[in-house]
């Protein structure tokens, strides 16, 4: 099956076109067409889009490293309500003006794009601010509060004639991308679950201050940490799991009596064709971005890390010999594995944050190009959607027991689904 | 006399506590909302414990800055963030400072700023191998190129001064170098960088800029009490420092494991050069842990002097070095 998020670029991108030109190379084993294509347009633009961003917390660093690496972006601004951490991040980017004022900023800058960087509660209000001014915005996830916030945003990208971009940027990441080719090929035969699991430290660099700030606006989301942070896993599981309004069974809990609020999350989805399971943890070592794909004919298992992927199959060989097969069916994959990564070392494309380059780059493909969004609208609203049912799901019962949309004997068959 | 001690639950501000109630001083700690006290009151006892006045407090917020430094005579401010980004290290280090001094120089009343520093906020770009450093070289001209912990120190210090030129806040900025002692690994990044369980040793031969804690501790309770500091930096380094040689040999004696790869002087600059050159072409694949700027201003062979610290603070540091190490080794 093609997954939705694929199927919309394909229909709404021209990617026919796109893949005759002659300077395009596919990637050997992934990488969709669509994306390899990228640097080949670029090259054709000669006009530089000037880049601002606002809010200059740990994860703006990622923005402005890899906004960089961008031939067609120039980085001109940067803004944070604290002059000290906008002068640090102009200072170490070498990004020449440096606002504490958002409006000072759009008026003496007027940047084409606007990459908004700050905790999600003043995501609705700059983008806005920022699309009233004539910028495209690219938001950092979540991309808001709730669907109401969501359809706010959606409505003045409408309004003002400008795009938006959610940073749900592992969509992009190398091989999430191989894995999504090998899916399009049939490798696995029909999807039919997709296993989504996060590890997360609370005493690592982003858990610390929020176990430490007993007000921090993490801590106020209505979706608590779990609204900071399970993006990234539940769209790996949507991209598959395409329903509008998939059957929703989700808990949250404490392992922890120090921390006064749920640090693990689970959540299983059903929909007409697939079920999908996330699992947030943040009380296993080690700690992993894994997603395991089961399809009719085989799986598919995606460790982002380690930026490797395993294939598995039905088992051809019988009795003991079963015993050696698979084992050495590991091995090859592992060895396919090492070597692909060695290659990618040696050709310096090993990069955490690979995947957000490759959706700015999308992002302001699209608008150079006057094309369509990298993340289709109705993705984006149906997403936000789905979060927020999560949320009241796990708030509602804070029990196992409730489901939301029509549960009863569906409930079981989901939960019987594969998890870690 | 009534003093403000912040950063009061860590490795330093505990012992400074520990010292400022045996001199009968009042003591005011102000820790974060979700801050654990247990560590310091189990390390002081009961006892001295009952007699500290603890403030929950969030730095960042001017209002609780406001209440906390009420009827304070002096503050010693520790607070600062070890670990992190350069963004988290300026949001926990330099903003808290900069609502403090807000506070106390609308106030006007404190008599003495105690701001804890460190070492490595000089710029020791232009001194020579085997020169000294001391309190007359210039704060690092170029932080954006080291490491976050002493971009966000030295833009603290630029904080503190201005406050002092701007407000005559009688601020004395004292400048530890790395503090050890019972509680906290030894070997740091002076000694070199650690791979697992691998150290690459940087040089070897060159002192490190070391200071037993008890005896940096006692530095900045008299840089909080002593006549005519005010305005003065003091540097804190213990008086015979180790080599990274000596240091990692104490810890292999104690029974620790590691694998040690020695690195020669005269090998920094070309590695500095080549990590930082890959770090450029690979965009970003390895991080620049090594750049010539880097590697200068943490393994150049310099010589630390402590001669302001015993001449205006009187100060001697009574720990030396071998029963420093083994107190240390023995609780580690």
């Amino acid at each position: 099956m093609v997954p939705t998020f694929l199927h919309y670029r394909i229909a709404e991108a021209g990617i026919s076109k796109v893949v005759q030109n002659p300077l395009i190379h596919r990637l050997k084993v992934g990488g969709a067409a669509f994306e390899t294509s990228f640097d080949a347009n670029m090259s054709t633009h000669e006009k530089k889009l000037k880049i601002a961003l606002v809010g200059c917390g740990q994860i703006a660093d990622a923005h402005l490293q890899e906004l960089k690496k961008i031939p067609v972006a120039d980085a001109v601004a940067v803004c944070d309500l604290h002059a000290d951490l906008a002068q640090q991040a102009a200072v170490r980017f070498q990004i020449p003006h440096a606002y504490t004022d958002m409006q000072r900023m759009l008026d003496e800058v007027q940047p084409d794009v606007v990459h908004v960087t700050t905790p999600v509660p003043a995501h609705r209000p700059l983008a806005i601010q920022a699309m009233q001014a004539g910028a495209h915005v690219y938001i950092e996830k979540p991309l808001t509060i709730d669907l109401a916030e969501t359809e706010a945003i959606l409505s003045a990208a409408e309004e003002y004639g400008v795009l938006i971009c959610p940073g749900h940027d592992q969509l992009y990441d190398p091989i999430w991308l191989e894995c999504r080719e090998l899916c399009q090929q049939g490798v696995i035969g029909n999807v039919q679950h997709i296993d989504s699991m996060l590890g997360y430290s609370m005493q690592g660099p982003f858990g610390a201050p929020i176990v430490a700030d007993s007000n921090h606006w993490v801590r106020r989301l209505p979706g608590g940490l779990f609204q900071n942070t399970i993006s990234h896993p539940l769209y790996k599981i949507t991209e598959f799991l395409t329903d509008q309004n998939p059957e929703v069974w989700a808990t949250w809990f404490s392992r922890s009596t120090d921390i006064p609020f749920p640090t693990e999350m689970r959540v299983h989805l059903r929909g007409e064709q697939v079920t999908g399971s996330l699992l947030f943890t943040s009380t296993t070592k080690p700690i992993y971005r894994l997603i395991r794909i089961l399809g009719t004919s085989g799986s598919l298992e995606v460790d982002l890390n380690a930026q490797v992927i395993r294939h598995d199959r039905e088992k051809s060989l019988p009795g003991a010999l079963e015993k050696l097969d698979v084992p050495f069916w590991q091995f090859r994959e592992a060895a396919r594995n090492l070597k692909r990564n060695i290659g990618k070392f040696l050709r310096s494309e090993l990069h955490y944050f690979a995947g957000m380059r490759k959706l700015f780059e999308q992002f302001y493909t699209a608008i150079l190009d006057n094309g369509p969004p990298p993340i289709a609208y109705a993705e984006i609203r149906r997403f936000s959607g789905l979060m927020d049912e999560i949320y009241d799901c796990c708030r509602d019962g804070d029990s196992p027991a409730k489901v939301s949309g029509h549960r009863s004997e569906a409930e079981s068959r989901v939960m019987e689904s594969s998890t870690y | 006399m009534k003093a403000l001690v912040t950063g009061a639950t860590g490795f330093l501000g505990r012992r400074l506590v520990r010292d400022l109630l045996d001199e009968r001083v009042d003591v005011r700690c102000a820790v974060r909302p979700m801050s654990n006290t247990a560590g310091i009151r189990d390390f002081l006892g009961t006892s001295r414990w009952s007699g500290v006045d603890v403030h929950r407090v969030v730095l960042e917020d001017l209002d609780s800055c406001r209440q906390v430094i009420q009827d304070c005579d002096v503050i010693f401010h520790l607070a600062a963030s070890l670990t992190g980004s350069t963004a988290t290290m300026v949001l926990n280090t330099v903003i808290p400072t900069r609502r403090l001094i807000e506070a106390v120089c609308e106030a006007g009343t404190l008599q003495r700023f105690v701001h804890v520093s460190s070492l490595g906020v000089y710029g020791t770009e232009k001194l020579k191998k085997g020169a000294i450093l001391d309190e007359d070289c210039e704060l690092d001209p170029h932080p954006d190129r080291r490491d976050p912990y002493s971009y966000s120190k030295v833009i603290q210090e630029q904080v503190i001064w201005q406050a002092h030129r701007e407000h005559q806040l009688p601020v004395v900025v004292v400048r530890p170098g790395v503090i050890y002692g019972p509680g906290r690994n030894g070997i740091s990044s002076r000694v070199g960088l650690r791979l697992g369980q691998l150290i690459l040793r940087m040089g070897g031969r060159q002192k490190l800029p070391y200071t037993h804690v008890d005896n940096c501790a006692n530095a900045i309770l008299l840089a909080g009490i002593a006549d005519g500091v005010a305005g003065q930096a003091i540097n804190v380094v213990d008086d015979r420092l180790p080599t990274g040689r000596e240091l990692l040999k104490w810890y292999r004696r104690a029974g620790h494991k590691f694998f040690t790869v020695g690195i020669p002087q005269w090998a920094l600059n070309p590695l500095s050069r080549f990590n930082k050159w890959y770090h450029h072409w690979s965009q970003g694949q390895i991080p620049a842990v090594m750049t010539p700027y880097k590697s200068q201003a943490l393994w150049k062979p310099l010589k630390y002097s402590n001669e302001r610290a015993k001449t205006l603070l009187k100060w001697e540091p009574g720990i030396t070095f071998d029963t420093g190490i083994q107190s240390t080794l023995a609780d580690y």
